[in-house]
């Protein structure tokens, strides 16, 4: 017994955790614990009735210590620190137990293990409590000024954006021309500007803004520091690197286009070319529609080209690269704008001209396009023999028939995959989903954010995305920088390491162990030992297992805490 | 069966044969009082692409059609069956049977 007063809380989840835990009998067992002053079952813990019976508990019987036994930590610590400070306790003082991913979701087959599980799992977090203490957020100064990686359309819209706000912008593009991929596609879908007008128009304004630096055939080669006051290096278009100080990080780095494998629905014979070439092609010689000297008189588009595939290895991405479907069909109307008396036939699986883009296929069909759908067990083939290219799809209207087409030019309908960015990514830390794009924290609620706090990605950068999606993304990825910019300042969680300097014989291993460079030399009396900076800080804790004295151990996880919970854990039940 | 494009850019530049819309719901073939099951869901779509031969071997249902537009009142999606049927008859007056126009 400690003389702490802890309070627990164990959440059933409606029966996520009750159906396979006993949440009965773990309260049961755990209000036997020493210096449990209070022990409870919730339906949802994570309830506002809960919360606020929970707060009136802290309140009543005077608790120093709450733990809730739920879910993943990743999904609620936040809730429950927030729900403690309103109880006037310290958030640190909070512990968070899951008893769902860990416990009954993964144990669904046994439900008295999982029971014994949960209680040993539930002490270990009461063990851990015990030994907390209460901490404050480190409060940082923000600069506010922030680096935009890649100038397309997403790029472009950020930097604009958060000049408006006031924030300075240092916008890095990779290539000697601001303006990314949208310039090359001439019409665009669905208001029918040209690309190269669009951002033509936002290179130009950009170009007027005292508070946008605009450095071309420039990379960003290093990064570091921590959210809100970043140092990072760019490598500029003349060669030499400059450092700049930002508060916050930008990824607009945009997508490439699938090349198809050679062979891939005929991919490499005269005639079959993909979408981005025949846009381009259009866009250069719109009228008459001229490929390598003969006219066009009928097209065949394959769609789905690279996209939906069965797994995520190569050229078979799983996902749809949403802008193809629409992207397609408006071209086949801009085709039958040019000549109307030109056959196209949309060889589909199926067609997401999604949203407000549904008129793209309504107008195509209007305008003469047929649509012949196949599934993806069996795809049309592309061939060429003396009359020319084949191209043979069963027909599901024919109930399954072969139709044989003799189109003069095949369009592959290629969608996005991700750009091969290795440097920056390592640079940068921020990780890469299986299918290569960068990935956000939380597809619905955090989808601009990465792991990385202070780093946003936006634009197709972050996965297949049309113009429109593109720029909303950029315009999210502003407001957050913004909520961090233009504060001043950010708290930083304090789980950080700290050195106990009479312990500490300076030995340097934390030193080398850490990956943020956070340990330094300092003098301590009459010796030297180390010191960490609570800023660099990221509390992951590499220097304290390499520690040869037990002198380093990161706050809310220290040595002490730790070992309480493997004896926790290994008590047998009562 | 194989698209014919000269089939289809006589239809499409001469005739006024519209079926682009029809989504395949079969509610003409459902209505039609004289149950041809080929009308005229079936036969647009061969129209649509370019089956020549198969519009051609049909020529009797074309022309057995009682222009009595009970599928045409009833399409979801507004196609002008009945006008389709005239132009795919005069096409075959035109291109099969010779016939020049009155
Ligand atoms: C054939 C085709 C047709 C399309 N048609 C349409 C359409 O009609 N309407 C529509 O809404 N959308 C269309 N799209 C989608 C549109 O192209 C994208 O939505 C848009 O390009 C995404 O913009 P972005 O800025 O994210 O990426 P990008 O346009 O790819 O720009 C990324 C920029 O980042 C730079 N960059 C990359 N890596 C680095 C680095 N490491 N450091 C610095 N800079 C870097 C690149 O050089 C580039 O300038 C089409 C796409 C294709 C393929
Ligand atoms: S948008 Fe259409 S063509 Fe592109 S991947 Fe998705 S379904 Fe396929
Ligand atoms: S009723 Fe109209 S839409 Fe339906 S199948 Fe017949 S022609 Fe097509
Ligand atoms: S117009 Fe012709 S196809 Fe339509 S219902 Fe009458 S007979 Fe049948």
């Amino acid at each position: 017994m400690t003389g702490r007063r802890i309070g627990v809380v164990v959440c059933q989840c409606g029966g996520n955790i009750s159906d396979y835990v006993d949440t009965e009998k773990v309260r049961r067992e755990i209000e036997k614990e020493g210096d449990v002053a209070v022990a409870k079952v919730e339906m949802f813990a994570c309830s506002d009735a809960a919360q606020q019976a929970t707060i009136q508990d802290i309140k009543d019987k005077k608790l120093d210590g709450v733990v809730v036994c739920s879910c993943s930590p990743k999904l609620h610590t936040a809730t429950f620190r927030a729900m403690a400070s309103r109880a006037g306790l310290n958030p640190y003082e909070y512990t968070q137990v899951n008893l769902r991913e860990q416990c009954s979701w993964a144990h669904t087959h046994d439900k008295d293990a999982a029971t014994e599980k949960g209680i040993k799992l539930v002490r270990a977090g009461v063990a851990k409590t015990r030994l907390s203490e209460p901490l404050t957020r480190i409060r940082v100064d923000t600069v506010p000024q922030a680096v935009v990686i890649g100038a397309g359309v997403a790029g472009l819209r950020s930097a604009l954006a958060l000049s408006d706000l006031g924030i300075s912008v240092h916008l890095v593009e990779k290539s000697s021309k601001a303006g990314g991929q949208v310039a090359r596609w001439g019409t665009l879908f669905p208001n029918d500007r040209t690309g190269s007008e669009l951002v033509d128009r936002l290179v130009h304004e950009v170009s007027s803004r005292e508070n946008i630096v605009l450095y071309l055939n420039s990379e960003l080669v290093g990064k570091e520091g921590r959210v809100g006051d970043f140092t990072v290096k760019i490598r500029t278009g003349t060669a030499d690197t400059i450092t700049l100080e930002v508060g916050a990080i930008v990824v607009a780095t945009g997508f490439d286009p699938y090349t198809p494998k050679q062979g891939e629905f005929g991919f490499g014979l005269p005639g079959v070319i993909t979408l981005p070439e025949f846009k381009e092609l259009l866009a250069q010689h719109p009228n008459p529609i001229v490929y390598q000297g003969r006219p066009i008189r009928s097209v065949a588009y394959v769609y789905c080209v690279g996209s939906r595939g069965p797994t995520n290895e190569e050229g078979n991405h799983t996902y749809c690269s949403r802008y193809c479907c629409s992207a397609t069909s408006h071209l086949a109307t801009v085709v039958s704008g040019l000549d109307p008396s030109v056959r196209q036939f949309h060889l589909f699986r199926d067609i997401r001209t999604y949203g407000k883009y549904e008129h793209l296929y309504e107008t195509a069909l209007r305008r003469g396009s047929v649509y012949l759908r196949f599934t993806e067990e069996d795809p049309p083939t592309v061939a060429r023999d003396t009359g020319g290219l084949v191209v043979k799809v069963h027909d599901r209207l024919l109930a399954g028939e072969e139709v044989e087409i003799r189109p003069d030019l095949v369009v592959l309908v290629t969608g996005m995959v991700a750009r091969e960015n290795d440097a920056l990514t390592r640079a940068l830390k921020i990780p890469v989903g299986q299918d290569g794009f960068y990935r956000e924290v939380h597809v619905k609620l955090r989808p601009v954010e990465t792991v990385v706090d202070g780093v946003f990605i936006v634009g197709a950068a972050q996965g297949p995305k049309n113009v429109a999606e593109s720029v909303q993304s950029a315009l999210a990825s502003v407001s957050k920088s913004a909520a961090l910019l233009m504060k001043g300042y950010v708290d930083l969680d304090p789980l950080v390491a700290r050195v106990d300097p009479s312990l500490c014989v300076w030995c340097d291993e934390c030193t080398k162990a850490c990956p943020y460079g956070a340990i330094s030399e300092v003098e301590y009396g009459d010796k030297h030992v180390a010191e960490v900076n609570s800023v660099l800080c990221k509390g992951e804790g590499a220097c304290v297992p390499v520690c040869p004295k037990q002198a380093v151990s990161v706050r809310g996880y220290t040595n002490e805490q730790i070992l309480s919970m493997i004896d926790a854990l290994a008590k047998e039940a009562a | 069966m194989k698209v014919d494009s000269g089939f289809l850019h006589t239809l499409h530049l001469g005739g006024e044969f519209d079926a682009n819309l029809c989504m395949n719901c079969g509610t003409c073939t459902a209505l039609c009082p004289l149950g041809i099951e080929l009308m005229p869901r079936k036969l647009f779509r061969r129209v649509l692409l370019g089956d020549k031969e198969s519009v051609v071997g049909q020529s009797e249902t074309i022309f057995s059609c009682l222009l009595c537009r009970m599928c045409e009142s009833n399409c979801p999606a507004g196609i002008h069956i009945a006008e389709n049927v005239r132009s795919l008859r005069t096409y075959l007056n035109h291109e099969v049977y010779g016939l020049a126009e009155a």
